[in-house]
């Protein structure tokens, strides 16, 4: 190798060590956070837990959750509020429970019916329908992650349908691992399927479906076991 | 307790030139300004950066549902803010570490070219890095979280980052040879 060849080469290797840690710059790190709701739907939650029922009435007359069922009055049980305030007036844990729970399988229902709706426009792009998948799919589990125990609790088939269901369409969401595919007589290859906006919509419309069914059986009153 | 040595007894600290040192102290002069900015005006860039994003729907993803928006908002918001906090904090590291390591370069790298190489990698990479991150939160807004960040990456962190490192090297290797050579000299 001639000197000013050699005097190149090592200029780029020094260039290409130098670009490495060059861009691996500090950007701070993000989790996500509770909105007003599931920040409510907690405290709620807690203090019912620790059996501080003034709190719990004191947290839900002033919270998101209540706005909520104001809001959803036509996609809810009628005289959810009442039922919920009364719950909590006589302390009633498992009855204001059911109310809660009530009020997020709607709004989880109804967000993976819009979600259905919208990486299933078939005009829009690919890549804007499965970004727009995984978002719905990050806000359903945020939600549904808060009301499994319950759902669980009273609805096992439902819970284990709702979590298969999640499982499938964010995997249509992601794309698969690569795998090796062997044709009869032909050389391996390896493939790994791409992220897939119609195979998400199934798995959604289950999500949506489920769920009505478990709003169906939360708005059922719970049997008083005293 | 071991007596000073001869060689540091008999140097004293070169100032690096004043060019040099206005651009450290502008610096950290910036660091400041956009520290106290940051805090008095957070409420208004906040607020402006929610408009331009809320504007954009379809750079920033967003689905026109409130509980999906919303995170993605967050993100965003909480990435600018961030960015703006790296700015004050870079900015006030790099300024005192151009003073410092201008000054060990001009006091014990004995070649001109190398030393004039080292101060000018130092002192202009070490004062354009921080502005990267200023560059990334003004672009959030407008391009989204990931492209913005590929912007300053390509356009000011990559290659003023890299002259810094670069330089500082150079100063490690200019210092390990002084030092090997020094130690070869006979006493």
């Amino acid at each position: 190798m001639r000197p000013s060849h050699a005097a190149r080469a090592a200029v780029a290797a020094v260039a290409l060590a130098l670009t490495a840690p060059a861009a691996a710059h500090h950007v701070g790190a993000w989790a996500p956070r509770d909105n007003e709701i599931s920040a409510n739907f907690k405290q709620l939650k807690y203090s019912l837990q620790a059996g501080k029922l003034d709190v719990a009435r004191r947290l839900y007359e002033q919270g998101a959750v209540r706005q909520e069922i104001a809001k959803r009055t036509g996609s809810l049980p009628p005289g959810l509020d009442d039922a919920v305030r009364t719950a909590l007036t006589l302390g009633d844990v498992a009855e204001a429970e059911r109310g809660l729970t009530l009020v997020l399988a709607a709004l989880i229902r109804d967000l993976a019916l819009e979600a259905g709706k919208q990486v299933g426009d078939a005009a829009a792009p690919r890549a804007k329908r499965v970004a727009a998948g995984q978002k719905f799919l990050e806000a359903i589990w945020r939600y549904y992650n808060l009301i499994d125990f319950t759902v669980t609790q009273r609805d096992p088939k439902a819970a284990t349908g709702i979590r298969l269901a999640f499982d499938d369409a964010e995997g249509y969401g992601k794309g698969g691992a690569p795998t090796l595919e062997t044709a009869a007589g032909g050389p391996a290859k390896v493939s790994a399927p791409q992220a897939d906006p119609d195979k998400m919509l199934e798995p959604l419309r289950r999500i949506a479906r489920i769920l009505s069914g478990v709003v169906e059986t939360f708005a059922t009153p719970t049997r008083r076991q005293s | 307790m071991s007596a000073p040595r001869a060689d540091v007894m008999t140097e004293a600290w070169r100032v690096p030139p004043v060019s040099v040192l206005l651009a450290a102290v502008a610096l950290i002069a910036c660091a400041e300004v956009g520290g106290a900015s940051m805090v008095q005006w957070k409420p208004e860039v906040t607020r402006w950066a929610r408009d331009t994003m809320l504007a954009r729907p379809a750079v920033h993803g967003l689905v026109g549902v409130r509980d999906v928006d919303e995170q993605i908002l967050d993100e965003a918001l909480t990435r600018l803010d961030g960015g703006l906090r790296l700015f004050h904090l870079h900015a006030e590291g790099m300024g005192t570490v151009i003073i410092v390591t201008t000054m060990v370069a001009t006091t014990l790298v004995a070649s001109d070219t190398l030393r004039r190489a080292i101060v000018v990698l130092l002192t202009v990479g070490g004062a354009v890095y921080p502005f990267g991150y200023l560059l990334w939160s003004a672009l959030i807004p407008f391009a989204g979280v990931t492209p913005a960040k590929r912007i300053a990456e390509w356009v000011v962190w990559i290659p003023f980052g890299s002259a810094a490192i670069a330089a500082t090297w150079l100063l490690v290797w200019a210092l390990g040879t002084r030092l090997v050579t020094r130690r070869r000299q006979p006493t």
